[in-house]
């Protein structure tokens, strides 16, 4: 039984319920609307608002070479700008109180002797960008100031100044196998060399931090929230940068001294591989690019393809060898010039009654006419098959940039003089680290080891990531790398070279060679040559291949030009892995005449 | 489980309800005086949890100056530790100290010799090492570092000691690269306007 008091008391429940209710849900429908569906819009507008967010740079990656000595790193330079209307304000300001304590004409004197302007130069910077418009708030003091430059500006404490850190890159060891390890444009990309090559590993990912500020830019404790930076892997070289400089600084003189255009240094670890040296002249200072000509801003020894002339016969002398055709005593009639069943004709560099030559003979005369009747006694498909092997025609395992692979024809299309010319190193293409390379698998007893310039790289929580291990592989017997070095140990010895080339208390093997460049229209150039030098070092147990070529030398053009270069190239390689000197003595000298 | 174990509780007989226990009050209550030591210990207490609150944040923000004073202190020396690494960077770069080794008189010799311990036998050259250097750093050939200012030594000690090398190689100085030496000398006769090759080092020392 309900009364009417009662009906009026649950009437007045149910709406004071119900309006409850509405004004409950109202929120409810807020609060869903500010912190579900808007959330994203509201976090990222509040922290717009209240917070600080900027960017963490991280720093690029260093290189450096086998025993750590930094090649390339990062930096700072500061690019210091000034606020010309502030400095106005100033100077028009009239209350005492609000003047800054130096007035203009002095502060610009100090601000000009530390940028190395004078003060004249100071005030016209402001006053020309105040002239071109009245409200100028830039003005451009000086770019790439050192720190010690930035720290002196900022301690005379003007509010008009600001300075801008700029991340560069830095080469101390300056030209020290600038070559190699390339360097980056303005915009900071990688262009030459490793900087290039190992992109992946050197780079930076950005980082950033945000927080929020209160009174007087304190940071609010607790409301940082940082992404880090991560910075760039070091990439480590299997260069020595001594042995770099001194072959750079060595290269160059001779370069000078015989005239000649461009030279190249190369050292090969015969049992890794691993190049130690890549020495060039010119070499360009990755500080400072402009110092040379931008030809030389690429690596020559990787990018130079070149027809490598008699340093390849000893190539051919293995491949007969390894076929079983001819041992180093195998000999044939050698005329000055010969006329093939072809009608090709064949000349020796130098004029000579007809010789009866042994191949080791031929090797240590060099004769263009020898090699071409003992090469001629394998087929031109297997000759060529041997010179793949030995790595013409193909980049080196290294893959640097700008890299040229050289060129080897199909052997089925030779034409008759090709079929004698590439047993002497001519009508095929190689750059001197193919030949480093080469001469790597003579060697190593037959055992071609993948060249190699990167040692590894490390991640900046300091993951190593060795470089993937070269591949190998046994080209030709042991007992033919035997004999073919044997050979060399006898040019080195018997051939005209053999006083300027020696090397103190070691037993060396050497090839020289003296290519001629073509003049771009299909002939070769007269009177200059691309002259070369390989050796092997100690023979008897070998542990480093040395080439040594010169462009163009000008005042010997043969290649003993590069006798001199190459003696000390060696000298100063086998003192620098400090190679126990030859104890065995040498055998008996190969005849070079049946 | 059986039913057999099952009790079955006989039904109770409902009683009739309880008469109404609600009666008209004669006289309130008298009310009890509220405890004052609640009241402080409540009131108390919210005052402590205040006052605590209050003493951790100052501790807290006391903290932040700190911290950011640490973080200035730290950007100020990081500064410094730039400023002097900028000086030192390319101070051991291997053109800088072979240029500065040379200035001094030292060389880079030829060969080097070994001393067997076993029997005291000399292996490699075995002979002294020359005075000569194999590359003269402070010639006019040199690796470049745009990061080195200049050498001042360089450029006023090698005219003078380029004269004692000519000198030195008419001695019969013996060179490594003889032919290579006459060249050179032959280039520095052709062109007077550079400044004179030195082919084989500096010779003399200045320095004991």
């Amino acid at each position: 039984m309900t009364t009417r008091a009662t009906r009026g008391t649950r009437r007045r429940t149910v709406v004071a319920l119900a309006v409850i209710l509405a004004v409950l849900s109202a929120f409810v429908f807020r609060l869903i609307d500010i912190q579900v569906v808007h959330a994203d819009d509201n976090v990222a507008a509040s922290l717009s608002k209240l917070s600080n967010s900027n960017p963490v740079p991280g720093a690029r990656g260093d290189i450096v070479d086998e025993n750590g000595t930094v090649l390339a790193s990062d930096a700072f330079v500061y690019d210091a700008q000034l606020d010309p209307k502030l400095i106005d304000d100033y100077e028009k300001q009239t209350d005492p109180k609000k003047k800054p304590k130096m007035p203009w004409a002095e502060a610009s004197e100090k601000i000009a002797a530390v940028v190395g302007m004078t003060g004249d130069d100071v005030r016209k910077l402001v006053s020309d960008a105040l002239a071109k418009n009245p409200n100028s708030q830039y003005a451009k003091l000086k770019n790439g100031l050192s720190t010690e430059k930035y720290l002196a500006l900022r301690d005379l404490g003007l509010a008009y100044i600001a300075n801008k850190p700029r991340a560069i890159r830095v080469y101390p060891n300056g030209a020290v196998a600038g070559n190699i390890v390339g360097f980056l444009n303005g915009e900071g990309k990688a262009q030459y060399g490793i900087e290039r090559m190992d992109q992946q590993c050197l780079a930076a990912t950005n980082g950033s931090i945000s927080y929020k500020k209160g009174q007087g830019g304190v940071r609010i404790p607790g409301s940082e929230r940082i992404v880090g930076a991560v910075d760039g892997g070091t990439v480590k070289l299997t260069l020595d940068s001594d042995l770099q400089w001194y072959l750079q600084q060595m290269i160059g003189e001779q370069a000078q001294r015989q005239g000649a255009k461009a030279a190249t240094a190369t050292v090969v670890e015969v049992k890794t591989g691993k190049i130690r040296a890549a020495a060039e002249y010119p070499s360009v200072d990755p500080n400072n690019v402009n110092t040379v000509d931008p030809e030389y801003w690429r690596s020559h020894i990787f990018s130079d393809a070149y027809e490598p002339g008699s340093t390849f016969k000893a190539i051919t002398a293995a491949t007969v060898i390894d076929q079983g055709k001819a041992t180093p005593l195998s000999h044939v009639t050698v005329p000055a010039r010969e006329k093939f069943p072809n009608g090709t004709v064949i000349n020796d560099a130098f004029p000579h009654p007809v010789y009866d030559y042994t191949l080791a003979g031929a090797l240590i005369d060099s004769s263009n006419v020898g090699l071409s009747k003992f090469g001629t006694q394998v087929d031109p498909a297997t000759r060529a098959e041997y010179l793949e092997r030995f790595g013409v025609g193909q980049k080196t395992a290294i893959g640097f940039p700008a890299e040229q692979s050289g060129l080897l024809r199909d052997p089925a299309k030779w034409d008759g003089t090709t079929m004698y010319t590439t047993t002497f190193g001519q009508a095929f293409t190689v750059t001197p680290a193919q030949i480093a390379g080469a001469y790597q698998a003579l060697a190593n007893d037959g055992k071609k080891i993948d060249l190699s310039l990167v040692e590894s790289c490390t991640d900046a929580d300091g993951t190593v990531h060795e470089a993937a291990a070269p591949q190998s592989e046994q080209i030709i017997k042991p007992e033919t790398a035997a004999a073919v070095r044997q050979m060399l140990e006898n040019v080195a010895v018997q051939g005209g070279n053999a006083k300027t080339t020696k090397v103190d208390g070691y037993r060396i093997g050497l090839k020289t060679g003296t290519a001629q460049k073509t003049d771009g229209h299909g002939k070769y150039k007269s009177g200059v040559f691309f002259t070369s030098m390989v050796g092997i070092a100690p023979i008897e147990d070998p542990q480093y291949v040395v080439v040594v070529t010169l462009d163009e030398p000008t005042k010997m053009r043969s290649s003993a030009a590069n006798a001199a270069a190459f003696q000390q190239a060696m000298t100063q390689v086998l003192k620098t892995y400090h190679v126990a000197p030859s104890s065995e003595p040498m055998g008996p000298l190969l005849p070079k005449f049946n | 489980m059986s039913l057999l174990n099952v009790r079955v509780q006989p039904r109770t007989e409902t009683r009739p309800a309880p008469a109404r226990r609600l009666r008209a009050v004669t006289a309130p209550a008298g009310l009890r005086r509220p405890k004052l030591a609640y009241a402080a210990l409540a009131v108390g207490g919210a005052l402590a949890i205040g006052a605590a609150q209050m003493i951790v944040s100052l501790a807290s923000t006391q903290d932040a100056f700190a911290l950011a004073k640490l973080n200035n202190q730290q950007r100020e020396l990081s500064l410094q530790k730039q400023a002097l690494g900028d000086e030192l960077v390319a101070l051991n770069s291997p053109q800088a100290l072979a240029a500065k080794a040379d200035a001094m008189g030292l060389v880079v010799a030829g060969a080097a010799s070994y001393l067997r311990l076993s029997d005291g036998a000399v292996l490699g050259a075995g002979d002294a090492a020359s005075w000569v250097s194999t590359v003269t750093p402070n010639g006019p050939t040199k690796v470049g570092n745009a990061l080195l200012a200049p050498p001042p030594s360089a450029s006023t000690e090698t005219p003078a000691d380029g004269a004692d090398a000519q000198g030195s190689t008419a001695d019969g100085v013996p060179a490594d690269g003889a032919p290579a030496a006459d060249s050179t000398a032959q280039d520095a006769a052709t062109q007077p306007d550079l400044p004179p090759a030195i082919t084989d080092g500096l010779p003399s020392p200045t320095t004991r």
